[in-house]
């Protein structure tokens, strides 16, 4: 009957098949799907929790400095380069660097400087310089990293008064791996110049100190001449930061840690162009990137509005980006923006849009 | 014909905004269902499928957009976008903590990865109709896959057993946050597809496709997870121990989840039939994940 025999044969067939993708499956479970070469799943961002830590101590390691010891339970490890978001009791938020040690599980240590409203302060330190004494309950979130200590055999360290906060530990970390380092520490007297004495304790000579009030700037022509193993770590005011990008070899840069002042309402007015419609559109300084984008192409996707879900993040094809919002990695910062939130660091910017 | 139009039920459309969140993993267990590998890992698969798939939705959903001519589910679709982003990068949170108890799940998540972003995304098409038909298809997948995160998100605000069993209160609590944005969300992606083309021939094809690759990613997900847990030895796992879960209350009951079939597929089906938003809502103002759903 030759209904049979295929009914026989199709049965056979399905039988071997299913054997041979069983045993192909035994040895590779995940057999037949492709994966994507470069993983986009899978790293996570590490949104950053609250939680509450107490002030335990303070101390004063520099004119204007105050060091705060933040202790908490099951506070998550840290590396340095790592900073927390500081809830202080009046609802502002602040970005401190992690200065402590990172083996110490119970506690933070971060150090600030007052800046008072003359010169450019917007309250953040004198809070902390007043209301947060020892037995103060605050919030904190993170830590984050944004400014990593990559493994090199070299590094030098460039540090402007308070930006010596996160690399300090970087010091320690490199001289604990035995790596060959040096700093160079600037500040305006060496009495506003916080842990001096600790940096100079470990580095001897490899650590340069400019006071101001003795020898002027820091003297950076050194690093023109820099072996390309050797990586620059630096944190402190803007014209510090400058200084170093320009005094680095041709297409080098530092790693920069900016005193990221967190998100003020609003900013300057600027341009803003949209490359592949040909329109340009000016944001002012009250509305949004998003906002005005919108009058011009009304489908662009955003949702939350506050910088945190993403979906109006576009690519950025020219200008510096004054970053503001909380989700974005480096990498991403890179080349793309959330347009809800942030906005242009000064001058145009150009989107993909 | 009127008994055949889908009804929403006013009552339950609330607006949409997306909630900041996180949860802390830190003192997760790996078998955060005390004992119950099996239970932990079927779950465990929402974390290797959503963050590509939630990206997925925002991809599809973004160029949706500009045919939407309904300022209202304009609006719910622009919250929607925002929820399910967050959904994606909240499960995406817990992989790297798998990873530090010693279950790399990157081998898996890569080819979720290539499944919905090559697979299932653009594609080279030429702009017009093939582009357009190539959207309607995939905005109807989502309806039909919302059908079931709607399901589950209600169920996971009542099973009640997995507190008994003491499962771990950070992952109940980041299941029952999305959950409950499943419940309070679950009308958008149909109301989407039916302003888009709402055809009844591409629901119940794309039913039946996001259906069968549902199950089949999922028990590859199960098995994935327990072949390569390093506290298991004997990692087998069966259907029969799915049906047995779903009965004990720790898992979705199969009779449910076999009923909740025709209901997608019946003329008159609206997701607001389903679920209930006043507990979606009274959840999100209580979750500590979501900051008491400020």
């Amino acid at each position: 009957m030759p209904r049979f025999t295929t009914v026989a044969l199709a049965a056979g067939a399905a039988l071997l098949v299913r054997r041979a993708v069983r045993r192909r499956m035994g040895t590779a479970p995940l057999w037949p799907m492709p994966a994507l070469d470069e993983p986009v799943s899978g790293y996570g961002r590490g949104a950053t929790v609250p939680r509450r830590v107490l002030v335990t101590g303070r101390a004063t390691p520099a004119e204007g400095v105050v060091e705060l010891r933040l202790e908490g339970e099951r506070l998550p490890s840290w590396q340095p380069g790592a900073h927390v978001d500081l809830v202080l009791p009046s609802g502002l938020v602040r970005q401190y660097s992690l200065c402590g040690d990172p083996a110490d599980s119970g506690a933070y240590t971060i150090a600030t400087r007052l800046v008072e409203e003359g010169q450019g302060g917007r309250g953040g330190s004198r809070e902390v310089h007043e209301r947060l004494r020892p037995g103060a309950e605050v919030e904190i979130r993170g830590p984050r990293n944004r400014f990593p200590l990559a493994a090199a055999p070299s590094y030098v360290f460039v540090a402007g008064g308070i930006g010596i906060t996160p690399l300090l530990p970087m010091v320690r970390a490199a001289e604990a791996a035995g790596a060959d380092w040096r700093l160079v520490y600037g500040g305006r007297s060496r009495a506003t110049m916080p842990y001096l004495a600790e940096v100079e304790r470990l580095g001897g000579d490899r650590v340069t100190v400019a006071a101001e009030d003795e020898s002027g700037r820091p003297d950076l022509a050194f690093l023109a001449q820099l072996p390309p193993e050797t990586a620059v770590y630096c944190c402190g005011p803007d014209g510090l930061m400058a200084a170093v990008a320009a005094a680095m070899p041709e297409g080098r840069e530092p790693r920069l840690e900016r005193f990221t002042a967190s998100a003020p309402a609003g900013g300057s007015a600027f341009e803003v162009e949209l490359r592949r419609s040909g329109r340009t559109v000016t944001v002012p300084a009250d509305r949004s990137v998003l906002a005005a984008v919108r009058d011009e192409l009304p489908d662009v996707a955003y949702s939350c509005r506050q910088g945190f879900c993403g979906s109006c993040r576009q690519r950025v094809l020219a200008g510096e980006v004054d970053h503001r919002d909380e989700l974005l990695t480096d990498a991403e910062r890179k080349d793309s923006m959330l347009i809800c939130v942030s906005r242009s660091a000064g001058g145009r910017l150009v989107l993909d849009l | 014909m009127s008994n055949t139009q889908p009804a929403p039920v006013a009552s339950e459309h609330v607006g949409l905004k997306a909630r900041k969140v996180a949860f802390d993993w830190q003192e997760t267990p790996l078998h955060w269902v005390p004992g119950d590998p099996f239970t932990t890992h079927t779950i465990n698969v929402l974390h290797l499928l959503l963050p590509a798939g939630e990206r997925w939705f925002v991809h599809v959903y973004k160029q949706a957009l500009p045919y939407i001519t309904d300022d209202r589910l304009r609006e719910d679709v622009i919250g929607f976008i925002g929820q399910e982003a967050v959904h994606s990068q909240a499960h995406d949170d817990v992989l790297p903590h798998l990873r530090k108890l010693g279950l790399d799940p990157t081998p898996y998540t890569a080819q979720v990865d290539w499944f919905f972003e090559k697979l299932l995304g653009d594609r080279t098409l030429p702009p017009g109709r093939a582009r357009r038909w190539w959207l309607k298809e995939r905005v109807a997948l989502i309806a039909a896959i919302e059908h079931y995160t709607a399901f589950l998100g209600d169920w996971v605000l009542n099973a009640d057993e997995l507190d008994r069993r003491g499962a771990d209160p950070t992952m109940l609590d980041l299941l029952r946050w999305h959950g409950a944005e499943e419940v309070e969300h679950r009308a958008v992606a149909f109301e989407l597809f039916l302003h888009l083309d709402g055809g009844y021939r591409r629901r119940a094809r794309t039913w039946a496709l996001a259906f069968s690759a549902l199950v089949f990613l999922w028990q590859r997900g199960v098995r994935f997870f327990l072949e390569n847990d390093p506290n298991l030895l004997d990692p087998k796992a069966s259907f029969a121990d799915f049906v047995r879960r779903g009965r004990e209350g720790v898992l979705p009951s199969t009779p449910a989840m076999l009923r909740s079939i025709p209901r997608y597929l019946s003329r008159s089906y609206h997701p607001s039939q389903e679920g209930d938003t006043a507990q979606a809502l009274a959840y999100l103002a209580s979750s500590p994940g979501a900051n008491g759903g400020r």
